[in-house]
């Protein structure tokens, strides 16, 4: 069944490839063929998490490579149902490289089916793990409309393009879900391990790092509905913001070990 | 003074904090935290270990000026929150007037009025006249967040700070008796179910002190045992050597766990001494035995380390369960190891719990309101339209605007 995986990957890849080029070309037909190779890749990512789902006998988010495969299949549903509602190529652009880029990590992780370990045997699984896969969705596409933003402004384009202030408020739009989701991760988290290991918090590495994001999207959210702040500082503290969510996504796991090290399985 | 309160009230301040408490926590998630010193000499070097000790790095969490930061916090959000409460109930009202006085900004073209109302209606606006609105309970989602961020702030510290935790182990069939009385008894233990799944669940028996209640339920990570103020917790496991004891001189019988070394004797001068259980050996060509001390693979062959005293004198014996050992009128049989569970028995405080919960809920439902219930009011004219929101007023505008172009959003762009 990794074929599954493999064709998701070209897929989301080719969607990207094409993407871009439309983009470059301002074709129009070519957006088109790269939606329909996005849905593609979707559509063989879903029946790929299907399928794996059904062989552990559990929700498919236990370990490494099943999180960021279940992070990478919510970057391109958040990214296309998004597109459907706002009818923006700019969220594609940033969704369908970010779902190829996270499976294509994914890939190189272990990916063997292994029974859950007793700890995760809980109510507070499919809640905290799911929430965060999505969370992290929403902080990526937030990212990779950051970039597309600066990218714009390179060329030439001026903040006040209405293009351009549509990709900063759907950018911010995203932060709001992603950091709503981030403040459900931590809290179904906090009262699971209460469940689990009797202590709310441990200060944790995975903790730790999940609340230095949280306050950085504070900080962001702050500035931005308090100081007015927009255009090209909240693009760059979306990308920054991106990188602190990477770091606790896959970093915490390679470098600092602690509770959740069963995650980097 | 006067410079000071608009200070420790600002968001200013307030960000201030946050990025101290993030600096502290990245520093606390880098250098491994409550390490012994040496381990930090290794790592750093002695000069850079001292530096870090001195300065409370290796244990950040719990230093006087983390402590200060949550105390500054909570009171940067108490005199924010009592500035925010006044305002978030008079930003309703104050936007259904300003939307009333207010000039219409953005014009309509022929026919876009109904198109601007549908619209509208399709986002669930209430209707007064020509004004429409929604989301007045949005107006207190700011100050909801930063009441719950208290909330979380003290009942989070309240629960961290005052625990009331009790670490034993128990084994299989015996019970154990808390201060005021509540006995926990062990009734059986296992670390695989049927199945040879990995489970480690202890079935308890939980007894009130004046022993009208009584609760049984097996315990597993996940799954600990609620019984009147407390929560018992499947924390940890071992395994035990067993030893039967028996005295011919009167028939008496026993059988003991060993858990850690232990002289086994009825006269006090001879009798066992146990010294320690290993999880098998290995026998060698000359008959001796090389002792395993790793316990990653249980304990298939086990063997206990013992030596038999008698008279004063002391002699190595190795003995393999099933065998019986006699010193004098006493028969040391030892028995296969058994497994035992640990416990953690954590006394819980109800009103602790429930204002922790409720900080969490609080901020949840806040923060949906703050980011997706924003109030919102429009004031719909022929020649144009007025649109009033503090936080919400560019999705709308962009939404709204698409509307009309097209009765939905049609803003595509390469």
């Amino acid at each position: 069944m990794n074929v599954l995986l493999f064709a998701a990957i070209i897929l989301y890849f080719a969607a990207s490839v094409l993407q871009f080029a439309a983009v470059a070309a301002k074709k129009a037909p070519l957006h088109r063929v790269a939606r329909i190779l996005l849905l593609a890749g979707f559509a063989v990512h879903t029946a790929f998490t299907v399928w794996r789902g059904i062989a552990a006998g559990r929700l498919p988010l236990a370990n490494q490579f099943e999180f960021a495969s279940g992070f990478a299949w919510a970057a391109a549903l958040l990214g296309f149902l998004l597109y459907l509602r706002l009818r923006q190529e700019g969220i594609l652009t940033a969704a369908m490289p970010a779902a190829f880029l996270i499976l294509s990590y994914a890939a190189f992780q272990p990916r063997e089916i292994r029974e859950l370990m007793p700890a995760l045997r809980s109510t507070w699984f499919a809640l905290h793990i799911g929430s965060a896969a999505f969370s992290y969705a929403a902080f990526a596409i937030a990212g990779g409309l950051g970039v597309s933003y600066l990218l714009r402004l390179r060329k030439g384009k001026e903040e006040s393009d209405p293009q351009l202030k549509q990709l900063d408020y759907v950018g911010y739009r995203m932060v709001c879900l992603g950091f709503l989701l981030l403040t459900v991760v931590i809290f179904s988290g906090a009262i699971w391990a209460e469940q689990a290991w009797s202590s709310w918090w441990s200060w944790d590495p995975k903790e730790t790092w999940a609340l230095i994001t949280w306050i950085f999207y504070a900080i962001y959210l702050h500035q931005r509905l308090r100081l007015r702040w927009q255009g090209r500082r909240m693009a760059v503290l979306a990308i920054v913001a991106l990188v602190l969510v990477l770091f606790t996504f896959a970093g915490v796991n390679l470098l600092l070990p602690g509770l959740h090290s069963y995650a980097s399985q | 003074m006067k410079k000071l309160f608009p200070f420790l009230r600002s968001m200013r301040f307030g960000m201030i904090l946050l990025v101290l408490v993030m600096l502290c926590s990245l520093a606390g998630s880098l250098v491994p935290q409550g390490e012994q010193a040496m381990t930090y000499v290794r790592a750093y070097g002695a000069s850079a270990a001292n530096v870090l000790i001195a300065v409370g790095i290796t244990d950040i969490f719990h230093t006087w000026y983390f402590y200060l930061l949550e105390v500054l916090l909570c009171g940067n959000l108490v005199l924010c929150s009592l500035v925010r409460f006044p305002a978030a109930r008079r930003l309703f009202p104050a936007l259904k007037e300003h939307t009333k006085s207010a000039e219409p900004e953005i014009p309509f073209e022929p026919g876009q009025t109904e198109q601007a109302e549908a619209f509208l209606r399709r986002n669930h606006f209430r209707r007064d006249g020509n004004l429409w609105f929604k989301g007045a309970a949005g107006a207190y989602g700011s100050f909801g967040v930063h009441l719950s961020i208290l909330v979380i702030l003290v009942f989070g510290s309240l629960v961290l700070m005052t625990p009331r935790i009790q670490d034993e182990t128990v084994m299989p069939e015996q019970t154990l008796t808390l201060e005021d009385g509540t006995a926990i008894t062990c009734l059986s233990f296992h670390i695989e179910d049927e199945t040879g799944k990995l489970d480690y669940a202890s079935r308890l028996r939980v007894t009130s002190p004046d022993g009208k209640s009584v609760a049984e339920q097996e315990i597993r990570v996940n799954e600990p045992l609620r019984f009147g103020g407390y929560k018992v917790y499947q924390q940890t496991y071992g395994t035990a050597g067993r030893v039967h004891i028996r005295n011919s001189a009167n028939n008496a019988e026993e059988t003991l766990y060993l858990t850690e070394p232990c002289f086994l004797s009825i006269d006090g001068k001879n009798g066992i001494f146990f010294r320690a259980l290993y999880p098998g050996y290995l026998e060698e060509e000359d008959g001796s035995y090389t002792l395993i001390t790793s316990t990653s693979m249980g304990y298939p062959d086990p063997v206990y380390d013992v030596q038999s005293v008698t008279d004063g004198s002391a002699a190595s014996v190795l003995a393999f369960p099933e065998e019986t050992i006699q010193i004098g009128d006493v028969f040391f049989t030892f028995l296969l190891p058994a497994e035992y569970p640990g416990l953690r028995i954590k006394h819980v405080s109800p009103v602790l719990y429930g204002g922790l919960y409720f900080g969490f809920g609080l901020m949840v439902v806040a923060l949906y309101l703050c980011f997706f219930l924003a109030p919102v009011c429009v004031r719909v004219e022929e020649e144009g339209f007025v649109l009033c929101s503090p936080k919400a007023r560019d999705g709308l505008l962009i939404s709204l605007q698409a509307a009309l172009q097209d009765e939905r959003p049609t803003g595509g762009q390469s």
